[in-house]
């Protein structure tokens, strides 16, 4: 209610407004490509922000779309996976808005790229990696990507000696210095509870994004995406590829669902947050690192 | 209603739905067709198997091997040279190599320490179920700069 009281109607961009803004502004934050691709991709999504008849028009979304494409030629192959769901939705914006019906064409386009990116996700974890089942996959990662050092250290109990030492085991080449690699019953859970959540959240979010159902279940689609983006952007730190997944569940909401379009905007601010605070830091420097430190 | 059946929209308003879709699933399987028959990392190419396995950015790396009379060397990637060696290092196929290559002869030439041949290997590091470590050449080519050949294995 205290929203109202300090907006006005005016201000309301309306459900298909809000998905085409969101969809910019995830554009404003993350500039890419050579300078004169981001200058035009700016250019452009600033131009959205401001003129409604720009937002609205499909050939915005058209060179949107070929403007995110060139960037993906244009450093073939560096370009990450997000980038390539993003020209996608700009594309079917575009489709979309030249439609006679906007918000269905918009809303059966998101919930198939949302659904088909959980599915090839899903096949390279469970079909085409050789290490991802076994539990290889996180019980390296943890270790040696910097991103996740903080929850190996907090959630996995390592300490920073323990975790530079099993960096330093597993360097190419192992040269059998260290008679083991350093384990914790903690870090072994962490292991495989995100070796086996992960696939299993990704494959209820493909099946439930693809098979077109309604009511309560299709209800539960919108409840599974945001809890692998709370979930998995928290740990992650992949803010474009979590954004863009949001804003388009966003968009296979029905308008009149208030509260699950605020949900989604929630999360979406969410996200943004865990990409701006380092929360887990604060953890490890307040009252989780003396927790740990003296647990048992 | 967003989830009405495809048969309540039109038949032009169904193909705009699936042509993103298409798309999509088009590229992804070229991906997974290419992380198959040629090097590509599977973390890249729009195939959507980041986070899937341990062939990314970190386990793979590019070395370079300069040599001329008098001077056989390995050299740090110039900052010029990064973008090159990015794309050479997650898709090492003998056009990415060979660019590389190509860039850091002109850019021994330009600083006046001309070279014969530059040798570009990207290696990867690989872990076995008990995690011990080996370190493999991926995809190795040498240029010849005079000759203007090059071979690669």
């Amino acid at each position: 209610m205290w929203i109202k009281k300090l907006t006005t109607p005016a201000s309301d961009p309306g459900a298909l407004s809000f998905v085409l803004r969101l969809t910019a502004i995830i554009i404003l934050l993350r500039p890419m490509g050579p300078w004169w691709i981001s200058f035009l991709l700016l250019g452009i999504a600033v131009s959205t922000l401001i003129f409604p008849r720009i937002l609205h028009a499909p050939a915005t979304w058209y060179v949107l779309a070929l403007l995110v494409a060139g960037r993906i030629i244009e450093d073939w192959p560096l370009a990450d996976n997000h980038i390539y769901l993003l020209a996608y939705w700009c594309l079917a914006i575009g489709l979309a808005l030249g439609s006679g019906n906007v918000i269905t064409v918009l809303g059966r386009s998101s919930r198939l790229l949302v659904g088909l990116a959980f599915l090839f996700a899903v096949i390279w974890k469970g079909v085409l990696s050789p290490d991802y089942l076994d539990g290889r996959f996180f019980r390296v990662t943890y270790l040696t990507d910097p991103r996740f050092e903080n929850l190996t250290t907090v959630v996995g109990n390592f300490t920073i000696d323990q975790l530079a030492e099993a960096r330093e085991y597993l360097k190419p080449p192992s040269d059998g210095a260290l008679p083991r690699l350093h384990n914790t019953p903690s870090f072994t859970a962490l292991v495989y509870f995100s070796t086996w959540w992960t696939i299993l959240i990704e494959a209820l979010c493909a099946f439930f994004f693809l098979v077109p159902f309604r009511g309560r279940f299709g209800i539960a689609r919108h409840v599974l995406l945001l809890t692998f983006c709370v979930t998995t952007y928290a740990l992650a730190p992949v803010l474009g590829l979590g954004l863009i997944l949001l804003t388009m569940g966003l968009a296979s909401v029905d308008p009149e669902n208030h509260l699950l379009r605020t949900t989604y905007f929630t999360a979406w601010l969410l996200v943004l947050a865990y990409y701006m605070i380092p929360w887990v830091g604060f953890v490890i420097d307040g009252v989780g690192y003396q927790w740990f430190a003296t647990a048992p | 209603m967003i989830d009405e059946p495809i048969s309540s929209t039109t038949r032009f308003a169904a193909w705009r739905v699936w042509l993103p879709a298409v798309l999509m699933s088009a590229v992804a399987i070229v991906q997974i067709v290419l992380a198959a028959t040629t090097n590509i990392s599977p973390w890249k190419g729009g195939g959507f198997g980041l986070f899937s396995t341990l062939d990314g950015k970190l386990e793979r790396r590019v070395r370079i091997f300069v040599e001329s009379p008098g001077r056989s060397e390995e050299l740090e990637i110039a900052p010029s040279q990064k973008i090159l060696a990015e794309r050479a290092r997650l898709f090492p196929s003998d056009s990415m190599l060979l660019s590389l290559a190509q860039a850091v002869s002109r850019h021994e030439t330009e600083f006046g320490r001309p070279i014969d041949a530059v040798t570009v290997e990207v290696r990867r590091t690989e872990f076995s179920s008990e995690l011990a470590v080996t370190d493999r050449p991926l995809r190795t080519l040498s240029w010849n700069v005079d000759q203007e050949t090059y071979n690669s294995r």
